[in-house]
């Protein structure tokens, strides 16, 4: 039955081998169950009318008939704009600096730069207003010495600001993968024609890097535009993704805006991500030709040196100020309405050593085999869309992508109502394991390692791969030796988001964490950071996390350098 | 290609590229060794070396993307040494080309002359003329992508001609083309240096593409100059084995310089000139072999050897046999004539060894 | 081949860990596992939790930490194969929305000695489906130190809220994300009768500084001084007290007293351990965990107050001030709880910017009518007033099926949900912005 059914499959599929047709159905067949059909059970609302049964379009009437909505939608779109802008501000000086030039701080960019993302649910909020609030540190200092305040956290802007902070690393992240995959006479013939500097960067070395940095820049703007929990922390309301939230989650009310602004959300990602994609269209950006190189590393003289650190300096205490203040909270007393805290103290993490062993397991667990899932199923996407012609590829894409403007809460209530009617031998309800909430993870997570995939595939030339095969390589076995070690950089690039943004992630896991013996450390600061003596432990728990995440994340970077030596070496 | 553009010729002033005393090493592994050679202005020059000699490296340390410990750049006057790659005016082309992937042919060449801010009609104009040179005209909104390996290889020639640089160097421009366009590419090369007159460097593996095109040559080898001279010189007159090696098909004969003869293996001996140092070692060409067949006599001086053919070579007007002597494997080519049988692989032949044309050389 | 080998081994991979979950779940449920849903802090359920297995050997207490939206939710979505036994938190109206989805099941406590009412309000479900074992009392918490820093007075009673002075300095948690704020602003209406009741919580609204969607968000603004003052339920502020923070806690002269329940789920896994749970909360043993500093709610039980732990806690069976005022009427309250929800969202919540510049606009015209009256000027100021005051919906609109359907989502014609909520919006927008030109013209006659 195989034999028969493969050909014609393979006709429809436009010429794709067997593996990459089964590869290909395996990986809907997953989209399906573990996103589009909970998503879907829980989303049909939007398109019921009143009291359940039948199919009608009224309420998306409504939505655009309501100027709540319409304000929220244009709100969004500035916010999601103006964060892509002020997040490639802080991030082209990183990537630029760390790229050209011989500098020790390349790897503690490349470390501190990812823990913006690292953002712990409710304590970082805490730390954020205590430092940058109306009456936060700088603004009470500013009202002694100057009898100023900065509205930093207020309004739109104010998301703008904080959106860019937590979601720069993305662009830091793909742009720096993409400069570090360049060819070197790439740059090198544009020098010898006489372009050097910023000149050369804009003309030459940026748009190169484009594919990384369009990835980047997606994800924000589409992260953003998604994004409640910011808004909501600053107590911008007006905004799509927080409307939909706070929708969803009220309790009692039959009403069915919430689901359709989430449909809104989804439709509005998926198309902002096919323009970003018809922006790289009909490009060739594949310059790993001799397997890269990137930038010639120059030495810094000592006036650009002082000046490349200040920058550096300057960026990181600004982006890395919301961990500084959270540090300063998980060792103060109390701080309530002064520049510092009165006193310092250990007793929170004394509070929360004991419990938190467990926590970390798991979350460690969770978060590493949700990213491990991640990147397999990134780089098997990726490669469909960008190598085979297999129709209908493009939608597994946009498949995966949709998983980012699912608010996470829907998520968690489509998976009870999937999962939770399976019963396990023995009683259990499938989705009170573990592992379902490790595949939510693993879902919401999905589309950061697949823009880093992308980008990083995108980069390999086609040539390498056919040299392979040429070489009687099997498809397979090419992608193993030749096409993964090349997309090592972006392969990890992706690993590291969603493995950090896993970590953090607390909406859905929320409404799939069973017992605590099973939670990760994000339920377990939500639980302390319900009471106010809860505070200074959930911040010592906030810290464990960033600094656990950002441990993973240097080891793996140290690893993927080791191996990268290593292979090197051989070549 | 045939024609060089009146204005590009008259615009670029033949110069000089001195390399001065120049070493530059990597940790502990030295790639150049006190290297010195003078190109002159408007000459074709060839670097010529096995992979890994260095002939790479001193490239581009001339056009500033690699740095010397010690020694000096100059082009023509000017000290380049410690000057930026886009300080210098030296136009690179590169092995793989390097065209970018995101611009057009068009949008390619006219990189270098918008980053020198010459007025956006002068830009288009020299843009036309360059594309016209090399005969891609019609290929001008193309992506670099879509063009061929020779179309390639002439936009990054164009590209780097336009800029006019006063020296235009070429990294294995003819590596990624196949046999039939090399040859047809050299010889446009040759005929756009010579009507250009501009000063050229041009970096190869490849003896024969360095003797047709260029006028001198240096040959390399770890990271030191073995000998510049005209092709012709370095056939006739190589300066060691390397050398000799390198370029022709070198037999090397085994055995010492004893006094005034050479000692073979096997116990025959030939006279040595005057002032022939003595670890040198006797090598003789195989057009300078003769394979004796009949009765003849040795011609004065003549050495005869006697050997067993082990393999035989068609190289069209000419057959190269490897005979096997007691001074070791030796190669002698024979011209084919209609008249002479040629030798079976096992005939047992005689070889005469020419004095006059041996060269003693040492390592 | 080699690929399927490992998938297969992948497959058993899991399938081990599933049967190694699955066991392990048994063997709690045997060693008298209660498992409760609840919205309460660790500072709350820990000791409880510590003193209920003390007092049942053999019992273990699961507690899930879910916010009350989120436990309503799960408990929804679950129900075909519940695993959980009890539900347990501070606000009715949940308790209210899964009682009417069947998810509980009645209980009538042996515990005795708890009287029918807290203040104004019953105790207990009167059908039993959820059992109040603590009640709190709304009031105003106050950071010390903005106050000195603002040179702002410590407020007494609600109505000082609405004076300028207080203008852009308090918050409280939205009704529709708090259910205890919801309680409060029903009390409001229903006390002070609903036009002078949305006028009241209008002019209010206008003078606060935000409007949260988490009833934390008050307490933690408050004490991290963000905030000046909070509308807060007391534990919040007594607690806070006792963490340390530079905070104060008072109740107004008339405030409202809230139960704080638990429920037993329908189809509980451990019926018998959720009743020993309602049972051990209702005893005095039970109720006088209440009074440690970390949990500070008021006993339901009278006779817990004469121990020397509740020193300092206000009385609600001696102090008919708590609470007692109004009469409460829970069918009213239940059946417009969405409706009420919606209008505040809509009228103040989301349009609180305009809402704000118009009572800005008031406050400064009257500062300036208090310098140099004009007649004129009082009546503009007044219609300013009236315009913000103004509702969309009378009372007997609010309670009509029409509007009720609306929101329950029921199958008859009739308007829908966003519609209504649209018009709301509108018409409170609108009449912020004229509210705001007649104040700036009152304003402006008194230069």
């Amino acid at each position: 039955m195989q034999a028969s059914v493969l050909p014609r499959l393979r006709r429809a599929a436009g010429s794709a081998t067997a593996g990459q047709i089964v590869a290909a159905l395996a990986i809907a067949a997953f989209l399906l169950l573990f996103l589009v059909l909970p998503v879907a059970q829980v989303m049909i609302a939007a398109f019921q009318p009143r009291g359940g049964g039948g199919f009608t379009l009224v309420n998306f009437v409504d939505f655009f008939n309501t100027d709540l909505f319409m304000r929220s939608f244009w709100n969004s779109l500035y916010v999601s704009g103006m964060a892509v802008l002020v997040a490639s501000v802080i991030s082209l000086p990183l990537a630029y600096i760390t790229a050209r030039f011989e500098f020790r701080g390349a790897l503690l960019i490349q470390t501190l730069g990812v823990i913006p993302l690292i953002m712990p649910p409710f304590v970082g909020a805490v730390s954020m207003q205590l430092l940058f609030g109306r009456n936060g540190t700088i603004n009470l200092l500013l009202q002694d010495y100057f009898d100023i305040t900065i509205p930093f956290m207020e309004g739109l802007n104010g998301v703008v600001l904080v959106q860019a902070i937590h979601y720069f690393p993305f662009i830091l992240i793909n742009l720096s993968t993409a400069l570090a995959n360049i060819d070197r006479s790439m740059e090198e013939a544009a020098q010898s024609l006489g372009s050097s500097g910023l000149r050369l960067f804009r003309r030459i070395v940026f748009p190169l890097a484009m594919p990384g940095y369009i990835a980047g820049a997606a994800l924000v703007f589409i992260k953003v535009f998604d994004d409640l929990a910011t808004p909501l922390l600053l107590n911008v309301k007006d905004m799509l993704a927080p409307q939909a939230y706070l929708r969803v989650t009220s309790i009692g009310i039959a009403d069915p805006m919430g689901y359709v602004i989430s449909v809104v959300l989804i439709v509005f990602s998926l198309l902002s991500m096919s323009v970003s994609s018809l922006a790289l269209r009909g490009r060739d950006y594949a310059t790993t030709q001799r397997g890269g190189g990137g930038l010639d590393r120059r030495r810094l003289s000592p006036v650009q040196a002082v000046l490349a650190y200040g920058i550096v300096v300057f960026i990181l205490l600004l982006v890395l100020s919301p961990h500084i203040a959270l540090t300063l909270l998980s060792f103060a007393t109390v701080w309530s309405f002064s520049p510092l805290p009165d006193s310092f103290t250990l007793a929170h993490y004394g509070r929360v050593f004991a419990e938190s062993a467990g926590y970390m397991k798991n979350t460690v667990l969770y978060a590493g085999l949700a990213a491990g899932i991640d990147i397999v199923l990134g780089i098997a996407i990726a490669y469909l869309v960008l190598r085979t012609k297999m129709i209908g590829r493009q939608w597994l894409d946009y498949g995966a992508m949709a998983a980012l403007a699912v608010p996470g809460v829907v998520l968690g209530i489509g998976y009870l109502r999937s999962f939770y009617d399976i019963t396990l031998p023995g009683g259990v309800p499938l989705a009170t394991l573990w592992i379902v909430i490790v595949l939510a993870l693993a879902v919401r997570r999905l589309p950061y390692a697949l823009r880093a995939c992308t980008a990083a595939l995108q980069q390999v030339s086609v040539a390498l791969e056919e040299a392979g095969e040429n070489l009687g390589a099997t498809k397979l076995r090419v992608i193993r030796r030749i096409v993964v070690p090349l997309m090592t950089g972006g392969i990890l690039a992706g690993f590291v988001t969603s493995f950090a943004t896993a970590a953090v992630e607390l909406s859905a896991t929320l409404m799939l964490v069973q017992s605590n013996a099973d939670a990760p450390l994000t339920y377990g600061l939500y639980v302390f950071m319900q009471s106010p003596a809860g505070r200074g432990p959930g911040a010592a728990l906030g810290i464990i996390a960033v600094i656990l995440v950002a441990g993973c994340t240097l080891v793996s970077h140290l690893l993927i350098e080791r191996h990268r030596r290593r292979s090197g070496a051989t070549r | 290609m045939s024609l060089a553009d009146s204005s590009l010729a008259k615009a670029i002033q033949p110069v000089s590229v001195t390399v001065d005393r120049v070493s530059l090493s990597y940790g502990n592994h030295a790639v150049l060794k006190d290297v010195s050679l003078q190109v002159q202005p408007g000459e074709f020059f060839a670097f010529l070396g096995p992979s890994g000699c260095g002939k790479t490296t001193l490239l581009r340390l001339i056009a500033g993307f690699a740095h010397a410990q010690d020694g000096r750049i100059l082009i023509g006057e000017r000290d380049v040494t410690d000057l930026r790659p886009w300080q210098r005016d030296v136009g690179l082309v590169f092995q793989n080309y390097a065209l970018w992937p995101h611009m057009t042919v068009a949008q390619n060449v006219a990189f270098g002359l918008e980053e020198r801010r010459l007025p956006s009609a002068e830009v288009r104009k020299r843009v036309g003329d360059m594309l016209d040179l090399v005969g891609l005209s019609a290929l001008a909104d193309r992506r670099p992508s879509q063009l061929s390996g020779g179309q390639q290889q002439r936009v990054a020639l164009a590209r780097t001609l336009a800029v006019r640089p006063r020296v235009l160097l070429l990294d294995e421009p003819l590596s990624n083309l196949d046999a039939k366009m090399r040859v047809q590419v050299r010889r446009e090369l040759r005929d756009l240096q010579r009507s250009l007159g501009i000063t050229a460097i041009f970096v190869t593996h490849d003896q024969e593409e360095a003797n047709t095109v260029c006028d001198r040559i240096a040959v390399m080898n770890s990271g030191v100059v073995q000998q510049v001279a005209t092709p012709m010189e370095l056939f006739s007159r190589p300066a060691n084995l390397f050398v000799a090696n390198f370029l022709g098909t070198a037999n090397i004969l085994a055995g010492q310089v004893d006094g005034v003869v050479y000692r073979l293996a096997g116990g025959t001996v030939m006279p040595v000139p005057a002032g022939t140092q003595p670890g040198s070692k006797l090598v003789l060409r195989s057009q300078d072999i003769l394979l004796v067949t009949g009765n003849s006599e040795p011609a004065a001086g003549g050495i005869r050897l006697s050997g067993q053919v082990r393999d035989r070579e068609f190289l069209g007007n000419t057959m190269r046999y490897t005979v096997g002597t007691a001074a070791g494997d030796l190669q002698v080519d024979v011209l084919i004539t209609v008249t002479a049988m040629p030798q079976s692989i096992g005939d047992a032949v005689e070889l005469e060894l020419t004095p006059q044309r041996a060269l003693y050389l040492t390592h | 081949m080699i690929r399927r080998r490992r998938l297969l081994l992948g497959a058993q991979f899991v399938l081990s860990m599933l049967g190694a979950m699955s066991v392990s779940a048994i063997a709690h449920a045997q060693t008298g596992k209660v498992t409760v849903v609840t919205s309460f802090s660790k500072d709350v359920t820990t000791p409880i939790k510590t003193a209920f297995e003390k007092a049942n050997p053999g019992a273990t207490l699961d507690v899930q930490n879910r916010n009350t939206n989120a436990g309503v939710k799960y408990l929804q979505e679950t129900k075909s194969n519940n695993q959980v036994d009890l539900f347990w938190a501070s606000a009715p109206d949940a308790f209210e929305v899964l009682k009417s989805s069947q998810l509980l099941q009645a209980y009538k406590p042996k515990a005795t000695g708890i009287p029918e009412k807290v203040g104004s309000y019953p105790i207990n479900d009167p059908q039993g489906y959820y059992i109040g074992f603590a009640a709190s009392g709304y009031g105003i918490m106050w950071n010390t130190r903005y106050m000195q820093a603002k040179k702002l007075p410590e407020p007494k009673e609600w109505d000082d809220l609405l004076k300028p002075v207080y203008f852009d300095h308090t918050a409280i948690a939205a009704p529709s994300r708090s259910g205890t704020t919801h309680l409060t602003v029903e009390t409001i209406l229903q006390g002070e009768g609903w036009e002078k009741g949305w006028r009241t919580l209008r002019l209010m609204a206008g003078n606060f500084r935000q409007i949260t969607e988490r009833s934390f968000g008050v307490p933690e603004g408050v004490n991290s001084g963000q905030f000046g003052l909070g509308i807060v339920i007391d534990f919040f502020g007594f607690s806070s007290e006792a963490s340390g923070f530079p905070v104060k806690f008072a109740y107004p002269t008339v405030t409202t007293l809230v139960p704080a329940n638990v429920a037993i789920v329908a189809n509980a896994p451990n019926t018998a351990g959720a009743q020993a749970f309602v049972e051990f909360l209702l005893s005095p043993t039970g109720q006088e965990v209440l009074l440690e500093p970390g949990i500070r709610r008021l006993p339901v039980n009278p006779a817990v107050y004469d121990k020397p732990a509740a020193k300092g806690l206000p009385n609600p069976f001696k102090d008919k001030t708590l609470g007692a005022r109004v009469k409460f009427d829970v069918d009213v309250s239940e059946k417009r709880t969405a409706a009420v929800d919606s209008l505040y969202d809509q009228t103040i919540t989301f349009q609180h910017e305009a809402l704000k510049a118009a009572t800005k606009a008031v406050h400064d015209a009257e500062a300036k009518l208090a310098k140099k009256d004009n007649a004129r000027g009082r009546a503009l100021v007044k219609e300013a007033r009236d315009l913000i005051a103004a509702m969309p919906v009378t009372e007997a609109e609010v309670a009509s099926d029409a509007i009720a359907k609306a929101f329950t989502g029921s199958k008859q014609p009739g308007a829908r949900q966003a519609e209504l909520e649209q018009q709301w919006a509108a018409f409170a927008k609108t009449n912020y912005a004229k509210a705001k030109d007649k104040a700036e013209e009152a304003g402006k006659l008194a230069r």
